[in-house]
């Protein structure tokens, strides 16, 4: 069976009666969503409607005394405030039982940093936010759990009361038995998942409208499953069902993180009951990172044994899941991924323990994959591991335990069909397996990794049922209705392809709606990848029931046999003549509709939550992912070259969709694999942003190649399987053995990001530097705070004040000053205002709270500051020029001639920086001046920085591990965000200033910065341009100038981990007679390599004599702080390979 | 300044008003999203005098010259939007406006030969649905290209 490439971009001409399932259809929605048409939730405009904004907890673990809203009311436009209080306990379902431990707000206790607890609904979102910053909770703080040791101590706080030990869930499982198989090898070890978000493009919202005469609430909510929320909702808010209708609208992206109830519907429904007027509410993008449900992270610690042909005997894993605050998924979470330890693969025994444990984290949640990538990663991971100790190749030792058609696995799945082996075999080929593996060892390397998934899962009543509706109108319309949502999913797309199906009209021809409670039949929704399985058979049902109408209403019309009869041209047609299904509803309609509902239940069995153990699905998919990968061994950058995932999905119904699935859902996984993860601090969110979250741009990928294997299922909708979640299933594990392959070292911890690669490629060389400290007075003082910071200083100086404590944005700006001259800017700066230039830092920075000023000075407006002129040998850049002029406009004509070297220096380091659109619009003056970057700073924390001396430095102790520096820090651990500094820097370029007495001063860049991000600019004083020395215009002393530029960072356009601007002079026997190398990211400031450019002078290129150079360098200056020692080997190779570069430029 | 062609003042009284709400409050067009308000996901791209920029980082009473959104965007994009269509460029459609508008000045300026350069212009607006293959093989068709951003 060989696998088809479905080609992108080819639409198959429609010729002939071709099906509809299997045709590339372009989305349904595809002229709205193209042209910005699509109406979502946030777009929504109600009359008289309310903004509310939700007040969150800022402690991790706090009794509530009290809750004062007083302050908040009497806030002007505040209409209605909502506590625990509105809500008198109720808790949500979810899975019911003990394990429904939520209330919609906290009213007695806070278990995680941004808990909810209570929500103001105000006339304008400014007046909401205010509000909000003034309610007044009084809390009893409590010793809070962030991590599984912590939470498990004996002394730990109990985060629930009824859960001992915050074990909130204990599962013991031992399936099948030993066999009689000689045990021949055993590979162990423990692996771990981090926590990832889902990040959609949009966050979660909602419209609620009450109307208080009729009883009823309209709610529209960026939901995947209506009918689930519904039934939540109205147990939360004490009204029927029927009272609630949940509308159609456009959902942007949910990937499980919109396929159960949160908790702001419920808030905005009850402001709406309470206020009587619709209330819009719509989470920020800190809120979705810092307060939404995550990915759960796991501990998996797996020992596997298998026989000298690699069968494996037994697998054992002891599993430890964190929950976070609260259930929500954990239990279910925890639950499937015992059952795919049971079913991955034929095994003869199996045995599990595993523990779901409380911590004072937001809690993690539904995500695609849903427990099964924490645990196909260890199983992945250690497949390679078996293979590797029995020499066997990694894809043959997959085929010989594979699931075949036919197997009943351990947990009674019933697998029906199984084209794993197939998908391995395509695999091999598509990679280019058999050559991409004699790579093994030389940096570059292939790997590859297995999944299986469920189709829907039986796991909720009536999971196994689903409905739809098809109507055919006196205007020959016909409509599908369906009560799941699409997210992005292509479920309206397949409902249209489903019904054209069973009419024999094109899938362009049909209308869909779906979502809506009142007008659409029930279904749970999208989640468990059942969108395609459910809506596939419901709509099967429901549309040959309509043809078999029509048929029989054309026979009785025409007086034939309905088996003469068929369906053509949206007519039905006889030997003696036709009807058009127009005319059929005219005639056989109600009120000129003919319309039909049919429900399925299928038939498969419910899971048992006390054994695991159901064939609770009605299919099973299979997928193989392959990865080539290059592992920079002096960074520790690992760089996708190739990846591609191929699917046994029984039928591919739609191949767009299942392309762009596909594709998509393996990108998150890389994501996950080489970058993606929150993190904490003491519970609060320290990178709560996209500017801090490494999930994939454009360029950060290869050309992800989705490729299917060819097959029906027996029980799948026209022979379809599931796609949806099982794309990212096996990624990560693949990555690992692609590292594993091109480097020898094994790495079990995710993700796998530069310092993790760098540390375990380092880990059997040489003991770690020593810095002399010792011999270094000057770096006593630094030493001796850093130590005492875990001995209880940071806990001293540690004050709170968090992102949800305080009012969120800055006060409004109020005048905006357009001086023509610098003179009036200077005045009015030195008055108080702030410059605005692009605006790319300000306007956040503002609302970061690091900014107070409320009038803005555009320096923009002043002429003459945006040229870019060559003078006397120099480059001199005005302070306004755009960096998009610096990417690509510093062009041969400018110089009289080709581009200088030095000129290319500062494009190069133009072009790495953040996005084109923020090159457009952002300056170099800005760029030089914009404040540091430290996650810490910027999300609120309480810093010396921030609050002063009395403060701590949240970087000594906290996650430092990329952006601080590991050189020359004092009391502030963050650095020089700016790339152009860095090549000005090595340039010695120097900055014109105009100070507010009216003098121009040039500053060198070297005496530029004072602190991190921090500059030498008085009150007043105004940049007015920098200008650049081109010694590559001088011609007559018979040098050449070389440049290179090299940026280390976690995604295309993040601030630099550690960059290096490398510019040389060389003479005619390429002898060395300029150096001069800067460093940003490292130290506080630019650093310059004064003694390493010295060693390079008078010599020929010598790179290893350059890496020894600087690695005894940082011995002699390096200060690192405890997990970034590695930023000093990765800005070695940094260093390297921009000098590589300059020499290669030659 | 002009918003699709049709001249708009600023915001007098209301200097913190960025252009982002300008477009969506006060004049109805709700193409372009707020997916962040910082200046970092994208979803918010429009043209100012044919530049993508950022509207939720724009100030509404500093913008002078043309703006155009996605809903001003006209038969020169259908095109690129039918290739979006065929290729699978989108899925939950919310980063998709800002998307095209991007791709348009792309288009406008030339796109660079090099496929890597290519995903670099395009790493400004982020997508969680598609992994960009689909996108970058759009903007190829609509530029006249086979699509050589998939791999046969």
């Amino acid at each position: 069976m060989t696998a088809t490439e479905p080609r992108v971009g080819a639409v198959q001409a429609k010729s002939g009666p071709a099906s509809p399932i299997g045709m590339r259809v372009r989305n349904l929605d595809w002229e709205a969503k193209t042209g910005g048409l699509a109406d979502y939730v946030g777009d929504l405009q109600l009359p008289n409607m309310l903004h509310a904004r939700l007040v969150r907890s800022v402690h991790a673990h706090a009794n509530i005394r009290g809750v004062d809203t007083t302050a908040a009311e009497a806030v002007d436009g505040v209409i209605a405030i909502v506590t625990a209080a509105d809500f008198d306990n109720a808790r949500y379902t979810h899975h019911g039982g003990p394990l429904a431990d939520r209330t919609v707000l906290a009213g007695t206790k806070v278990r995680y940093v941004g808990e909810e607890i209570a929500g103001v609904a105000a006339e304008t979102a400014v007046a909401a936010n205010q509000a909000a910053g003034l309610v007044t909770v009084d809390y009893e703080l409590l010793e809070g759990a962030f991590d599984f040791d912590s939470a498990r101590h004996p002394k730990a706080s109990q985060i629930h009361e009824d859960k001992s030990g915050n074990v909130a869930m204990h599962i013991e499982r031992h399936w099948g038995e030993s066999g009689t198989g000689t045990k021949s090898v055993a590979a162990s070890g423990v692996y771990t998942f981090a926590r990832q978000t889902h990040a959609c493009m949009e966050p979660n919202s909602v419209v609620a409208n009450w109307n208080g005469d009729t009883g009823h609430l309209d709610v529209w909510i960026s939901t995947q499953s209506p009918y689930l929320v519904r039934k939540e909702l109205a147990g939360v808010l004490s009204l029927a069902p029927e009272q609630i209708d949940i509308h159609e609208i456009a959902v942007g992206g949910g990937f499980g993180s919109k396929s159960k109830i949160s908790e702001f519907e419920a808030v905005a429904c009850k402001l709406s009951m309470k206020s009587g007027r619709p209330v819009r509410l719509v989470l920020t993008r800190e809120e979705e990172f810092g307060t939404t449900k995550a990915r759960h992270n796991a501990q998996i610690e797996l020992a596997t044994e298998a026989t000298a042909e690699g069968r494996i005997l037994s697998r054992q894993a002891k599993v430890a899941i964190e929950n976070g605050a609260y259930n929500h998924s954990g239990p279910s979470v925890m639950g499937y991924g015992t059952l795919v330890l049971g079913s991955f693969y034929r095994t003869d025994r199996v045995d599990i323990e595993a523990d779901l444990i409380y911590t004072n984290k937001h809690p993690g949640g539904q995500f695609r994959g849903y427990g099964s990538p924490q645990v196909t990663f260890a199983i992945e991971s250690q497949m390679d591991e078996l293979a590797e100790a029995l020499n066997i190749d990694p894809i043959e030792i997959r085929i010989r335990n594979a699931n075949q058609a036919g197997d009943v696995s351990h947990t009674g799945w019933k697998i029906d069909s199984a084209r794993l082996v197939e998908c391995l075999e395509a695999a091999r080929d598509a990679i280019d397996w058999d050559n991409k593996r004699k790579l093994k060892g030389s940096g570059r390397g292939v790997g590859l990794a297995a999944a299986i998934h469920v189709s829907g899962a039986f796991i909720y009543e009536d999971a196994n049922r689903s409905a739809s509706t098809i109507d055919v109108t006196a205007d020959g319309t016909i409509i599908v209705r369906f009560g799941g949502a699409d997210a992005g999913t292509w479920q309206k797309t397949l409902l249209a392809q489903f019904a054209a199906t069973e009419l024999n009209v094109a899938p362009e021809e049909v209308s869909v709606i779906t979502m809506d409670t009142a007008t659409t039949p029930r279904d749970l929704g999208a989640w468990s990848s059942r969108g395609t399985y459910m809506s596939g058979h419901a709509v099967a049902a429901s549309g040959k029931a309509m043809r078999d109408r029509l048929l029989s209403l054309a026979a009785d019309a025409l007086g034939e046999h309905t088996s003469d009869l068929r369906l053509a041209d949206h007519r039905v047609i006889g030997a003696t003549g036709s009807r058009s299904f127009a005319e059929l509803a005219t005639q056989g309609g109600v009120d000129g509709v003919l319309t039909i509902t049919k429900e399925v239940e299928l038939d498969i069995e419910p899971l048992d939550p006390m054994t695991g153990l159901a064939n609770f699905s009605g299919a099973y998919s299979f997928a193989v992912q392959a990865v080539e990968v290059d592992v920079d061994s002096d960074t520790g950058k690992v760089t996708v070259l190739d990846a591609i995932s191929v699917h046994d999905s029984g039928v591919v119904v739609n191949p767009i969709g299942f392309e762009s699935q596909v594709i998509g859902g393996m990108a998150m996984g890389l994501g996950a694999a080489l970058g993606e993860e929150l993190l904490y601090e003491q519970g609060r969110p320290i990178n709560p942003s996209y500017l801090n979250y490494p999930l994939p741009r454009a360029a950060d990928l290869p050309p992800i190649r989705p490729l299917s294997v060819q097959g029906e299922d027996p029980h799948g909708p026209y022979g379809a399987k599931a796609v949806g979640e099982i794309v990212l299933i096996p990624t990560a594990a693949a990555v690992a053995n692609a590292v594993a392959h091109a480097t020898g070292v094994r790495i079990r911890e995710l993700p796998l990001t530069p310092d993790r690669v760098l540390g375990a490629l380092r880990q059997d060389q040489a003991q770690s530097r020593s810095y002399g400290l010792a011999g270094r007075p000057s770096r006593w003082w630094i030493a001796g705070i850093r130590s005492l910071y875990p001995r209880g200083l940071q806990k001293v100086l540690h004050r709170y004040g968090t992102l949800f404590g305080r009012v969120h944005d800055a006060q409004p700006i109020e005048q905006i000053l357009s001086p023509t001259s610098i003179e009036d800017a200077s005045v009015a700066l030195k008055g108080g205002a702030a410059p605005l230039a692009g605006g790319t830092d300000l306007l956040p920075a503002r609302n970061q709270g690091l900014v107070e000023a409320t009038t803005l000075v555009d320096l923009c407006t002043i002429p003459g500051l945006a040229t870019v002129a060559v003078n006397d040998g120099a480059l001199r850049i005005g302070a306004s020029v755009r960096l998009t002029k610096l990417e690509s406009g510093l062009n041969a004509e400018m110089f009289g001639g080709a581009v200088p070297a030095e000129a290319r220096l500062i494009a190069m380091a133009a072009t790495r920086i953040a996005s084109p659109q923020v090159r457009s619009m952002a300056t170099v003056a800005g760029n030089l001046c914009q404040q540091k970057r430290c996650w810490f700073y910027r999300n609120d924390f309480n810093c010396f920085k921030r609050g002063g001396t009395t403060c701590p430095c949240y970087a000594v102790d906290g996650d430092h591990r990329f952006y601080h520096a590991a050189v020359g820090a004092h009391r502030c651990q963050a650095v020089t965000p700016s790339d152009l500094a860095t090549a000005f820097s090595t340039l010695d370029a120097m900055v014109i200033i105009a100070r507010s007495t009216g003098q121009r001063q040039s500053v060198s860049m070297s005496s530029f910065y004072t602190g991190p991000g921090e500059t030498a600019l008085a009150d007043g004083d105004i940049i007015t341009a920098i200008e650049v020395q081109l010694p590559s215009l001088e011609t007559t002393d018979g040098l050449h100038s070389l440049a290179g530029y090299q940026k280390l960072n976690l995604w295309e356009g993040d601030f630099a981990v550690v960059s290096a601007a490398v510019a040389l002079r060389l003479d005619e026997s390429k002898v060395i007679r300029h150096a001069a190398i800067s460093v940003g990211a490292l130290a506080p400031e630019p650093l310059r390599l004064a003694s390493i450019e010295k060693a390079l002078v008078g010599h020929r290129p010598d790179r290893v004599k350059l890496r020894s150079n600087l690695d005894a360098l940082w011995s002699k200056i390096g200060h690192p702080l405890r997990n970034n020692e590695w930023k000093l080997d990765a800005a070695t190779g940094v260093v390297l390979h921009a000098f590589d570069d300059a020499i290669a430029s030659e | 300044m002009n918003v699709n062609g049709t001249p708009t003042s600023g915001p007098v009284e209301q200097p913190e008003k960025r252009l982002l709400d300008l477009l969506r409050d006060d004049l109805g067009l709700t193409g372009a999203k707020e997916g962040c308000g910082r200046g970092e996901c994208g979803a918010c791209t429009v043209l100012i005098d044919g530049v993508a920029v950022l509207s939720c980082i724009t100030l509404a009473a500093r913008v002078d010259g043309e703006v155009t959104t996605i809903e001003g965007l006209g038969e020169d994009a259908d095109k690129l939007r039918a290739a979006f269509a065929d290729h699978g460029a989108f899925q939950c459609g919310f980063c998709t406006p800002g998307q095209i508008v991007r791709c348009i000045a792309l288009l406008a300026q030339g796109l660079p030969e090099d496929d890597h350069e290519l995903r670099r212009q395009m790493s400004g607006n982020i997508c969680r649905c598609t992994g960009y293959v689909g996108i970058m093989a759009a903007l190829r068709e609509a530029d006249g290209r086979e699509p050589q951003d998939v791999q046969q």
